[in-house]
């Protein structure tokens, strides 16, 4: 069953369609990576469906609630959480105090500062973080700093993760912690995860399917292994050169 | 437990001030003007330092506040307290009101600034043009207040003191509790508190409506305290900018930088009062010389001291 | 109504280059300067007492335009070099606080030491018909001296070099840089000319209106008023928002009359900052 569904969505800048008609709908507990050349939409896509940029026409459903119009922290109690490329974390608050936000706002419901104390911390030890939860968020790297958004994002328990190139700019060791992460917090939460990503080793070995956008449309989508052979993706996302790992 | 203890202190130093100031009536005017400040700038506080809205109309909400309930308590006889909460609730819904609109129009720091400070000039004009109503530049004296039982029974001074203490516990209630969280998360990056899940027009709108209501509430206590008010009691130049200044003094966003900005440019002032010409010429260099040495101000300044004084014993970095 | 709407002009002329003082500082470095208004009176200040001393009218004018230059160049060098180290709002957040001290201290320097100057320029003549209405020779005057300056400054953006350098430095400073531009030194020509301009106006004004020493506050907000109606930064938009207001001022002050003219008027730039945010002209220049 489709978790979230989008419908001839269109999101223009001035004009110009940055998301052009895109019809598709992600399974429920899926890793779903949406790949494509700079400039395809593929972070606008992400940021209309939270309702950062709001949608010029079309529908967004989730789990068969239309949230097209509704704002991004109505969306985010609704269950849809993001973590933007480059991590916008609250610089005067502590990595634990950055998470208690997400526990105590995240959450449809009413959650008391001592229950939100509590979730963090639960939290932060699902990204492997607790033993730097009292720490200024500025005394920790970048790697680390997306884990404390994560952490924020994932408390209150949202349903569906839409990650903006989270592994651009890490090293190796870092990449593959956070690929075993979020593979980690699928299987043992079952959050759904639509995942925009650029370093194609990463997205070969952790995505279940792949989405093609190109020019705002959606080109193609299926097996990561089929996808990437197709000529029609290999043409549009690398002008016909050979693409690398695939 | 620190803040409450915070404001504890303050409230014993600032009740023993008439003790020191003695029989003085100039000197326990000039105290009682320092207090109605620092319950301005504690508002004031609330709205620009909690939550980044530039409210360039301190003084006309106040103002507001005073002549709402000035003229419903003497002009229609409406009974006292019922007059002074109106006040309070009109100054909070025109307070809100701007904050839903810079909301609405996502206004940033300066535009909001200036369509509240077009707020202020606008109402000092209708003030001066309305004579039958307010009494124009002669301002209006204000009978309802007599009898009172803040007026005559206490002194003027402990009026504004227990409401200054008031505001400073609702000031510290508010940031420890949820209001609080959603502050801090707005003022650190507003797009990631609403990834977070805050509304972030909500607390805004709360923040202008609450700071509203104080700054009313101040305005209308003042006019039935006083028993007189004119146009020229909340200008934008006699009260805003003395505002702004006191605040980014003492410390934006800390809970006793308001108190503490008042309390200097009050007793600066009264130092400088025989000197009147040169109070202006020492007020603006003093001001220049202090935002670049201590940009955080003075509390805020304290604060980091502390902070870091403390995590050099823990052995921190 | 004619006579109205030509008062309006001649006063909207005046707005209009007030604003472009201050229009093109916060266009170039992103500051705002709330001493502009107190610097015009400085100069108008200058002029007045270099007059009564007995100075001709004229090298007393170049005296007082030199005077708003001068000390907008030593604001320029001095108090907003650690302005131009923030960015955004926090950069016109310092600039507002630092240059309220500066405005403190001018003011608080003419009020002390020449408290009842006012510069009023009368100029005589008899009464020049324009459509119909007789106009005072000193408002004609007034506002050909605002139209020069304003197509001077026109002229000035779009031919010169120097010009040409400040536009590019507006649209991208890191461009402008590349192409050998320095930004601090074209800031420093604008913040000069800024005072300049504001000398002007405080000049021109004083041939309808006199200019006393408590004018200054009055100025900044009329000027900040214009410029935010006019879009931040639009040299043409703060011309043409000073135009509108001047004529919505003189305009409601006909048929309306007293005090209601001024709430008109501020409504009027409230209601363009919400319906416009970025001005008539929410472009650069």
């Amino acid at each position: 069953m489709a978790v979230l569904e989008l419908v001839e969505l269109e999101k223009h800048f001035g004009g110009l369609p940055a998301v052009d008609g895109v019809t598709f709908g992600f399974n429920d507990g899926e890793i779903l990576a949406i790949v494509g050349p700079n400039g395809a939409g593929k972070s606008t896509l992400l940021k209309t469906i939270i309702g950062i940029h709001p949608a010029t026409s079309g529908t967004i459903r989730f789990s068969g609630t239309d949230i097209t119009k509704m704002s991004t922290h109505r969306i985010r109690k609704a269950g849809i959480a993001m973590v933007l490329q480059t991590p916008r974390i609250f610089g005067s608050l502590t990595v634990r105090e950055n998470v208690v936000i997400g526990a105590m706002f995240g959450n449809p419901k009413g959650v008391s500062e001592s229950d939100a104390y509590e979730e963090a911390d639960e939290m932060l030890a699902v990204v492997g973080l607790s033993s730097k939860a009292d720490l200024a968020i500025d005394k920790l790297n970048l790697h680390e700093q997306r884990y404390v958004d994560l952490a924020r994002a994932i408390a209150g328990r949202p349903k569906l993760l839409l990650l903006d190139e989270v592994m651009a700019g890490l090293n190796d060791t870092e990449t593959a912690s956070s690929i075993e992460l979020i593979r980690r917090l699928r299987d043992r939460h079952g959050v759904t995860v639509i995942w925009v990503e650029h370093v194609m080793k990463a997205v070969l070995s952790l995505a279940e399917r792949i989405a093609v956008l190109d020019f705002g449309r959606l080109l193609t989508s299926g097996d990561p292994q089929v996808v990437m052979r197709d000529p029609k993706v290999v043409k549009a996302y690398l002008g016909g050169k050979a693409l690398p790992d695939a | 437990m620190v803040p409450y203890v915070a404001v504890a202190i303050t409230a014993v130093i600032l009740s023993l001030v008439p003790l020191w100031i003695g029989d003085s009536r100039t000197l326990t005017g000039v105290a009682v003007s320092g207090l109605l400040f620092a319950c301005y700038a504690t508002a004031f506080n609330l709205i620009f330092g909690s939550t980044d809205q530039l409210f360039l109309a301190v003084g006309a909400l106040a103002g507001v506040g005073a002549y709402t309930s000035a003229i419903t308590s003497d002009r229609l006889s409406l009974p006292l307290p019922l007059t002074i909460i109106l006040g309070m609730i009109v100054a909070m819904i025109i307070s809100g009101l701007f904050s839903w609109i810079a909301v609405r129009r996502s206004l940033g720091i300066i535009f909001t600034g200036i369509v509240t400070l077009t707020f202020s000039l606008a109402f000092d004009n209708l003030l001066l043009g309305q004579r039958s109503l307010t009494g124009g530049e002669t301002g209006m004296v204000i009978d309802a207040g007599k009898g009172a039982f803040f007026r005559g029974q206490i002194p003027p001074y402990y009026v504004f003191l227990t409401l200054l203490i008031g505001f400073l516990l609702a000031y510290v209630a508010i940031h420890r509790s949820r209001m609080g969280w959603a502050f801090r998360a707005l003022r650190d990056d507003q797009l990631s508190a609403e990834l977070s899940g805050v509304n972030v027009a909500k607390y805004r709108i709360y923040a202008g409506a609450i700071g509203g209501a104080m700054l009313g509430l101040s305005g209308a206590l003042w006019a039935h305290v006083e028993g007189f008010i004119s146009p020229a009691t909340f200008t934008f130049v006699h009260v805003d900018v003395q505002v702004l200044v006191m605040l980014v003094f003492g410390g934006i966003g800390t809970l006793l930088g308001p108190v503490v900005g008042s309390a200097f440019f009050t007793y600066l002032g009264e130092v400088l009062a025989s000197f009147s010409q040169l109070r202006l010429i020492v007020e603006g260099v003093l001001l220049i010389v202090l935002f670049l040495a201590l940009p955080q101000g003075v509390v805020g300044a304290i604060v980091i001291g502390i902070t870091r004084l403390r995590e050099r014993r823990k052995g921190l970095p | 109504m004619t006579a109205a709407i030509l008062d309006g002009l001649v006063l909207g002329l005046q707005f209009g280059l007030l604003g472009v003082g201050l229009t093109i500082v916060y266009g170039m470095g992103g500051v705002l300067n709330l001493a502009y208004g107190a610097m015009a009176v400085a100069s108008a200040i200058v002029v007045s007492v270099a007059m009564r001393s007995g100075l001709p009218a004229v090298p007393a004018v170049a005296l007082g335009i030199l005077t708003g230059a001068a000390l907008s160049l030593l604001l320029n060098v001095t108090i907003m070099r650690p302005v131009y180290r923030r960015r955004g709002d926090q950069r016109v957040l310092l600039s507002i606080l630092l240059t309220i001290g500066v405005a403190f201290i001018i003011n608080g320097y003419l009020v002390w030491k020449l408290p009842i100057e006012a510069l009023s320029l009368s100029i005589g003549g008899d009464a020049i018909s324009i459509l119909g209405v007789p106009m005072r020779v000193g408002s004609l005057l007034a506002s050909a001296i605002t139209i020069l300056a304003g197509v001077g400054l026109i002229l000035f953006f779009r031919r010169t070099t120097a010009g040409k350098a400040v536009r590019s430095v507006i649209q991208d400073e890191v461009g402008a840089r590349l192409c050998g531009i320095n930004p601090a030194s074209v800031r420093m020509l604008i913040f000069t000319l800024s005072g300049a301009i504001a000398g002007l106006v405080a000049v021109t004004r004083s041939m309808t209106s006199p200019v006393p020493v408590s004018e200054g506050f009055s100025l900044t907000i009329l000027a900040l008023l214009v410029t935010v109606v006019g879009g931040l930064g639009s040299v043409k938009g703060a011309m043409l928002a000073g135009l509108i207001l001047g004529v919505v001022n003189a305009l409601s002050s006909f048929y309306i009359g007293s005090y209601i003219t001024t709430i008109v008027l501020l409504v009027a730039a409230a209601l363009t900052i919400l319906l416009r945010p970025s001005g008539l002209f929410g472009e650069y220049t």
